[in-house]
């Protein structure tokens, strides 16, 4: 829709600021990328691919470094977290569109933005003062009592619980998404006409069996798509978990052991690397976590476009 | 018990499971502002603000550097992400709507949006500590800025889309060129929601601590110059809380209160514009 | 061929949330096994009263009752009423085609499931009886896995007619069901109904008086919220009692 532009020298002007300005976030984009990758050389060439990604050292003494334990640290709290977080986001958006009256809805709809936009380092720091001594002499222990017996599933709960670990970081992540995942979840529900919704009530259905049969799988495309975008967000979220999950580079099995995530080993380390190889491999941990979570975030908008696209049918 | 009576229990418990949920979601937020504000307020006191931070260990100071520093950055974050959002949105929604390049840009925006924080502070590091020899206020602003151009970039697309083509045509049949049909007329329609973006997006950026803790660091002295490491509440808070002295601990609690009252502050009378605009 | 009373509508008063008043003093009789029409300009609360039926508007808060819905006996409007039960047996099928996101098959099973029929064998019987009944067996019978939204509009909508007669309703309402099909497609659906009304009773909303003329045993007119008059079809379409009614008849207004 080219409206005149080349006749006002003026307007040809604004017209390149505004250009030049919405160029910048490719320039970004690509910026950011250029720059992980030409820091990261020196550690490429050392460490190669495969072998960075596979390797669990992290030994800055020996100049030794791999990023497998980080990886497992960030995928582990962020599966652990959406676990957590999915079925109470759910639960919410169901409540809030279905079930609240109506004088509740809005409420609770402020209360759940609030929640959203409370910083991540508020939340970690809650985690390390508050949060973090309930879950070592209470929650923690219970679990253990329950759980630490039973073959296999025991594994995840043995040693001491210090409060410092995997499940408290895992519990502070799942708390800050699930207002993003529920707020998302409630406008995919939302989409639902209500004529659809009508007609099953008028064959018998129950409000549940309406949600469970109608709504859920008339938005799941749109839910799904909010959930991989939290995913997504889990993935680099880091003040909220660097307060509680140590700064441990190896592989547990426990969910009471201290971890390392790439966001973690970046917030405590980066300051202070003090060799360029030890710099370049922080960077390429950096350029790890940025596709990551680019991959992750384009799949998300990938299901939430497509999910406009089957509404607006 | 009957077919009909299963069906309801089991609607039944459904429901109250989900009531469950949301009861749950709304006590994290009682139980973390609860905390925040209690703890706050214990520690809150004049000196927080009026004095510069005591040596390690001893007691009393205050945090002015690093109020003063947070709001050097994040004015000057500001500055540099309003302008290039606000234009940027408008060359989406004006110039190139409807355009491919326009609907990729929108997505690519959206992705930013989200992209690990501190992955941009690791960027910045490269381009703007490194070369400096030293960490600076500007690349923490810069940084920042970086966070925010996404945010205001799409909310203003938005906001410009929802101003009536008609509205336009109108302009045009009074022959204004079209920088000034979209400064003069478009711009004034869309006024308030752009204002609401900008208030969103300043109060994201002002709780971000990742992409500062290497950009502009933290230093314990007073300091206006913006080409020196500069104090953040954000960075304070993360080293205080970490650090092993309880008049840290409080202050940092304190520091916390003082942000998170300031951010919900703007979310809230970002969420009252829009609703007294739009209602 | 019309039996005895299915429903008895007595003095009903209707009010939307905010006090609207949307129905005043509506007294009327549906015969069993019969088609009753109702007729009238938009807005005059034809469809409000449709969904009386079901109780449709207890799914909105704050709309109001009063008066008496006799359904076989029993006031639907008391508070005790089951609805879960009530809609089982009293169907409904709404302006646009609603196929529910599943297949052809389970859309029609949804509700018998609902019921608590489970067997493949029984589920396969009734699903293709109620496809048969609403015309639509033949063009699905081979591609009944099939998304329910690859069928056309006229075939969506004989969908949701089977769905509804699958639960075996007493009483069908219909809410202008052919407002947004071509005219072949509503032909094929106005067909339906002479076989229908051996087994159950319809309630049609239709802003087309000749479906209504064409369909229907009796007819109610309404206008602003009032019943008008009501009546056999053939006595309202041709020697109508009242002034107004003759108006929006004769297409003086409409």
């Amino acid at each position: 829709m080219a409206i005149g532009s080349g006749k006002n020298p003026l307007d040809l002007v604004f017209s390149s600021l505004t250009a030049i300005a919405s160029f910048s976030v490719i320039f970004f984009i690509l910026g950011i990328l250029y720059v992980l990758i030409s820091e990261s050389l020196p550690a490429i060439e050392r460490f190669g691919v495969i072998k960075f990604l596979t390797s669990t050292d992290w030994d800055p003494v020996k100049e030794s470094f791999g990023a497998l334990t980080n990886i497992y640290g960030t995928i582990l709290t962020t599966f652990l977290s959406l676990l957590i977080a999915i079925p109470v986001a759910v639960g919410i958006a169901i409540f809030v569109t279905e079930i609240a009256p109506d004088f509740l809805k809005g409420p609770i709809g402020i209360a759940i933005e609030l929640l959203a936009a409370i910083p991540s380092i508020i939340y970690g720091m809650w985690g390390l003062f508050t949060l973090s001594p309930i879950m070592s002499s209470h929650i923690e222990p219970l679990l253990k009592r329950i759980f630490g017996p039973i073959p296999l599933v025991g594994l995840l709960f043995q040693g001491t619980p210090m409060g410092i670990d995997i499940l408290t970081a895992s519990v502070i992540l799942s708390i800050m998404i699930i207002p993003f995942t529920a707020s998302i979840s409630r406008d995919s529900f939302n989409l639902t006409p209500s004529v659809v919704k009508e007609s099953a009530y008028a064959i018998g259905a129950t409000k549940w069996e309406v949600i469970k049969n109608i709504v859920i799988p008339y938005s799941k495309l749109g839910v799904f798509g909010g959930i991989v975008l939290s995913l997504g967000r889990a993935l680099g979220e880091t003040m909220a978990i660097a307060f509680v999950l140590g700064n441990n580079h190896r592989i547990t099995t426990s969910l009471f052991d201290a971890a390392a995530t790439i966001t973690v080993t970046l917030a405590n380390e980066f300051a202070e690397a003090d060799k360029d190889i030890y710099l370049s491999a922080l960077f390429y941990l950096a350029m790890v976590l940025f596709i990551m979570s680019f991959v992750t975030l384009a799949l998300a908008k990938y299901f939430l476009l497509k999910a406009e696209r089957k509404y607006s049918r | 018990m009957t077919r009909e009576q299963r069906r309801k229990a089991e609607g039944g418990l459904a429901l109250t499971l989900s009531t469950l949920a949301a009861l749950m979601g709304l006590f994290w937020l009682v139980f973390i502002l609860g905390d925040v504000l209690l703890h706050g307020v214990k520690s809150l006191n004049w000196s927080l603000f009026m004095n510069d931070p005591a040596p390690p260990g001893v007691e009393g100071g205050g945090l002015r550097n690093a109020f003063v520093g947070q709001l050097m950055i994040t004015l000057s974050a500001t500055l540099i992400g309003v302008p290039i959002g606000v234009l940027g949105g408008t060359f989406l929604a004006e110039y190139a709507r409807g355009s491919r390049i326009a609907r990729i840009i929108s997505i690519l925006s959206d992705i930013m949006v989200s992209v690990p924080s501190i992955v941009i502070g690791t960027f910045i590091y490269a381009i703007l500590v490194k070369p400096a020899g030293h960490f600076n206020g500007w690349a923490g602003a810069v940084a920042l800025s970086i966070i925010m151009i996404p945010v205001v970039l799409r909310t203003t697309e938005d906001m410009l889309s929802l101003v009536p083509w008609t509205v336009r045509e109108a302009a045009f049949a009074l022959g204004a060129p079209y920088y000034k049909v979209i400064t003069q007329v478009v711009y004034r329609g869309a006024a308030t929601g752009i204002l609401t973006g900008i208030l969103l997006s300043i109060a994201r950026v002002s709780g971000e601590t990742a992409p500062l803790l290497f950009t502009s660091f933290n230093n314990s002295f007073f300091s206006y110059n913006m080409n020196q490491p500069v104090a953040s509440l954000t960075v304070t808070i993360f080293q205080y809380a970490m650090g092993p002295y309880d008049n840290w601990h409080e202050q940092a609690w304190a520091a916390a209160f003082v942000i998170t009252i300031f951010i919900l502050l703007l979310t809230i009378a970002g969420r009252l514009i829009i609703k007294w605009r739009y209602r | 061929m019309a039996g005895g009373t299915e429903i008895e509508v007595k003095g009903l008063d209707f009010y939307y949330a905010g006090n609207v008043h949307a129905l005043k003093k509506i007294n009327l009789t549906v015969l069993r096994n019969s088609v009753t029409a109702l007729i009238g300009p938009s807005g005059c609360g034809k469809t409000t009263l449709l969904r009386c039926f079901n109780r449709m508007h207890d799914l909105y808060p704050k709309n109001r009752y009063e008066g008496e819905i006799l359904f076989q006996g029993d006031n639907i409007l008391s508070a005790g009423t089951d609805l879960i039960n009530l809609r089982s047996r009293i169907g409904m099928v709404f302006q646009k085609p609603t196929p529910f996101p599943m297949s052809i098959f389970d859309n029609i099973a949804y509700g018998l499931k609902l019921k608590g029929i489970k067997k493949r064998t029984d589920l396969s019987e009734r699903i293709e009886k109620a496809l048969r009944h609403a015309a639509l067996w033949d063009e699905v019978r081979d591609k009944l896995n099939a998304s329910a939204y690859d069928l056309s509009g006229g075939q969506q909508q004989r969908l949701v007619i089977a769905r509804a007669l699958a639960v075996n309703p007493e009483v069908l309402l219909f809410d202008e069901p052919t407002s947004a099909l071509d005219p072949i497609s509503t032909a094929k659906i106005e067909d339906l109904f002479e076989g229908l009304k051996r087994d159950i009773t319809i309630i049609i909303v239709t802003h087309n008086m000749q479906q209504a003329a064409r369909i229907s045993d009796s007819t109610g007119f309404l206008m602003l919220g009032e019943l008008i008059e009501f009546g056999h079809t053939d006595r309202i379409f041709t020697a109508p009692a009242e002034k107004l009614t003759e108006d929006y008849i004769t297409g003086r207004f409409g």
